[in-house]
């Protein structure tokens, strides 16, 4: 399956999904709409178009197959592993962010990136990430009073 | 209150310290991340959004403004000076204003789209003055049918001058749409997809899915291709115009300000369509249109001037009628709403301090803009010379700072990580995620008016078919769908938009 053909394959899903939740809320009439018209209509019509992108897509398939090898290489494969890394990471930041508090848990954060990503040498990237997560907690808490968890130690 | 009454009224609310002070910081910000590749107006917004909350509500408005058009000025020095757009609406600048720098005309380049922009700006600011208290009574007259006819005509604008595949475009408005009818129904308070979650009984945040689609795709993009920033050397002198750049650039600048404020004022046209209309009409008039992109300061003045007028433009569908009709004009509308105040006709009237007080705030941003930005150059060429991997941690601790402290949620951070990763996955495969936000912030209030049209009408549809506003909008809008089916020159004509957008 080209990359023209999963997208619209995978968003007619989601639209079937959407379709069938809609149901469960009360449609109401056409001239008295309860909460579960706009919903239903709105999923239908999603789950067709989508359906119609994919049997364009389907119906042009020699083009598309081209254009996604050469857009894998645009995309340049080789260096994918850095975006998947960086969003482990920050949903791994999402979740210990109250617990640790800004300070800590940012300072781990700018770390990774600092010195796995950009490949800063380990003190310049703790010293860097460390005076970064402080001033930054300074400028947003405490004088823009910006919400920011404090962690166990007020930090 | 008269125009001259109300902006000198105004004028006195602008230049109050907190409201000057927010203005400047407004622009500043507005121009450094207009200048930075990988934030725009709409992230750098969201982000401010809960900084605002300690502020007056006049003080928010101004800064979140001024940083839309202040990333307009700010986009055009990237474009110059490392043919890399700081900001989507300066892409076109890079045609020419890059070839200007390599030919070592950087000075005239960032002078000419500095002056093209504040001429723009402020030719807009007039004609929302002189356009908006007139529009405020015709916009009393509307009703929901009305709303309805006109959000109809704004999703279809948005989706038929997207520039990729417009079926994919109507995908996404329809799934931003139904993304917004997660929460509670605005008739009946009926939990729609919620699952029990307190969450998602308010519904997705606009500003994780702004942060996520907009603000960390694009880094993530970035990182993936590795960007680097190769920033002209060579020392920009001679910011000030000759004569001749003068002579040539006059009426491109004129015309870029017309064009600009005029589909800004439409829904669906934001900043970017005008840039690239003015420069294929400016290739149209020259007398050498073969020597554009290579150079021509016409191809500088014209896009510029229109992306700052477009900004002002812009803000008379939010002011006059409480509709955003862009991206960006919806996160301003979120922040009306936070702090209470619902802009739309009355507002005027009720509120005289904010109208005037944005308007003539629009006027001394611009003369800030211009005083501040052609002498900092020299700092934002410093700015751009940092690595990008020194740049995009902070970009992304901003957007983190930006979604948790607005309901200090750490979901939040997950539901924009979702979002980022559904923005790079649009990206990479020619999905746009303009219509889906724009759709997102807007199907609410579409679903609400056609649903209290219904209930006026007991059901009937007629309603939207026989009041004359309603019906012109809709009209309109299937005219936009039916007419390039029928009439060549009228496809020809979107194919064209379609096209320069793309390149």
């Amino acid at each position: 399956m080209n990359r023209e053909v999963w997208p619209p394959a995978l968003l007619a899903v989601a639209g079937l999904v959407a379709v069938n939740e809609a149901r469960r809320l009360r449609f109401g009439s056409v001239t008295v709409p309860g909460p579960g018209f706009f919903p239903l209509v709105l999923a239908v019509s999603f789950t067709l178009i989508c359906l119609i992108v994919l049997v364009a897509a389907l119906r042009a398939p020699a083009a598309t197959a081209s254009s996604a090898a050469g857009d894998a290489r645009e995309a340049g494969e080789g260096v994918t592993w850095k975006v998947l890394a960086t969003l482990a990471v920050m949903l791994a930041y999402a979740f210990v962010l109250e617990p640790l508090g800004f300070v800590v848990s940012t300072c781990g954060l700018l770390i990774f990136f600092f010195r796995v990503l950009d490949g800063l040498r380990w003190p310049v990237a703790v010293a860097a990430s460390a005076l970064t997560s402080v001033l930054t907690y300074t400028v947003f808490k405490t004088w823009l009073q910006v919400r920011l968890p404090p962690g166990p130690w007020g930090l | 209150m008269d125009v001259a009454g109300g902006l000198l009224y105004g004028l006195g609310v602008a230049l109050a310290p907190g409201n000057l002070l927010a203005c400047l910081v407004g622009v500043f910000v507005g121009t450094l991340i207009g200048v930075l590749p990988g934030i725009g107006p709409v992230a750098t917004m969201s982000l401010l959004l809960p900084v605002t909350y300690a502020m007056s509500p006049t003080a928010s408005i101004i800064m979140l403004a001024g940083i839309y058009y202040g990333a307009m000025y700010g986009g055009s020095t990237t474009s110059i000076l490392v043919n890399l757009p700081g900001e989507a609406a300066s892409v076109v600048t890079c045609l020419d204003g890059y070839q200007m720098a390599r030919q070592g005309r950087a000075g005239p380049a960032l002078g000419i789209a500095a002056w093209g922009s504040f001429i723009a700006g402020t030719a807009s600011v007039l004609g929302i003055m002189l356009l908006a208290p007139p529009l405020t009574k015709v916009a009393l007259s509307f009703g929901p049918p009305e709303i309805f006819g006109l959000l109809l005509l704004g999703f279809t604008m948005v989706t038929y001058l997207t520039a990729g595949s417009k079926l994919r475009a109507v995908a996404m408005a329809l799934a931003g749409m139904l993304l917004g009818t997660i929460g509670l129904d605005p008739i009946t308070a009926t939990p729609r997809f919620t699952y029990g979650s307190l969450t998602l009984s308010d519904g997705v945040g606009l500003v994780p899915m702004i942060m996520g689609l907009f603000g960390i795709s694009e880094v993530l993009l970035n990182i993936e291709r590795g960007v680097k920033q190769e920033v002209f050397l060579t020392r920009v002198r001679g910011l000030w115009p000759t004569r001749e750049d003068w002579r040539r650039s006059a009426a491109p600048i004129a015309r870029g300000s017309v064009l600009g404020f005029l589909l800004g004022i439409l829904p669906g046209i934001g900043a970017i369509i005008p840039t690239f209309i003015s420069y294929a009409l400016e290739r149209r008039l020259s007398r050498h249109p073969e020597k554009f992109g290579t150079g021509m300061i016409e191809g500088v003045a014209g896009p510029e001037s229109a992306n700052n007028a477009a900004t002002g433009g812009a803000m008379i569908p939010l002011l006059t009628l409480g509709i955003a009709p862009n991206v960006v004009m919806a996160v301003l509308l979120g922040a009306f709403l936070i702090h209470g105040v619902q802009p739309g006709p009355l507002m005027i009237r009720e509120r005289p301090d904010m109208f005037w007080g944005v308007v003539a705030s629009m006027y001394v941003g611009n003369v800030i803009l211009l005083v501040l930005n052609l002498p900092l150059i020299g700092l934002w060429v410093q700015l751009l010379r940092v690595p990008y991997g020194i740049l995009f941690p902070l970009i992304l601790l901003f957007c983190v700072i930006g979604v948790y402290s607005e309901a200090g949620n750490m979901w939040d951070i997950v539901v924009m990580l979702v979002f980022a990763v559904l923005g790079y996955l649009m990206k990479k495969l020619g999905y746009e995620a303009a219509p889906l936000v724009l759709a997102f912030v807007l199907g609410r209030m579409a679903e609400e008016s056609l649903r209290q049209s219904l209930l006026m009408s007991r059901g009937s549809f007629d309603i939207l078919l026989t009041r004359p506003l309603a019906t012109t909008f809709i009209g309109v809008a299937v005219a936009i769908v039916v007419l390039p089916a029928m009439l060549p020159g009228a496809r020809a004509a979107l194919r064209m938009v379609g096209r320069e957008t793309e390149e």
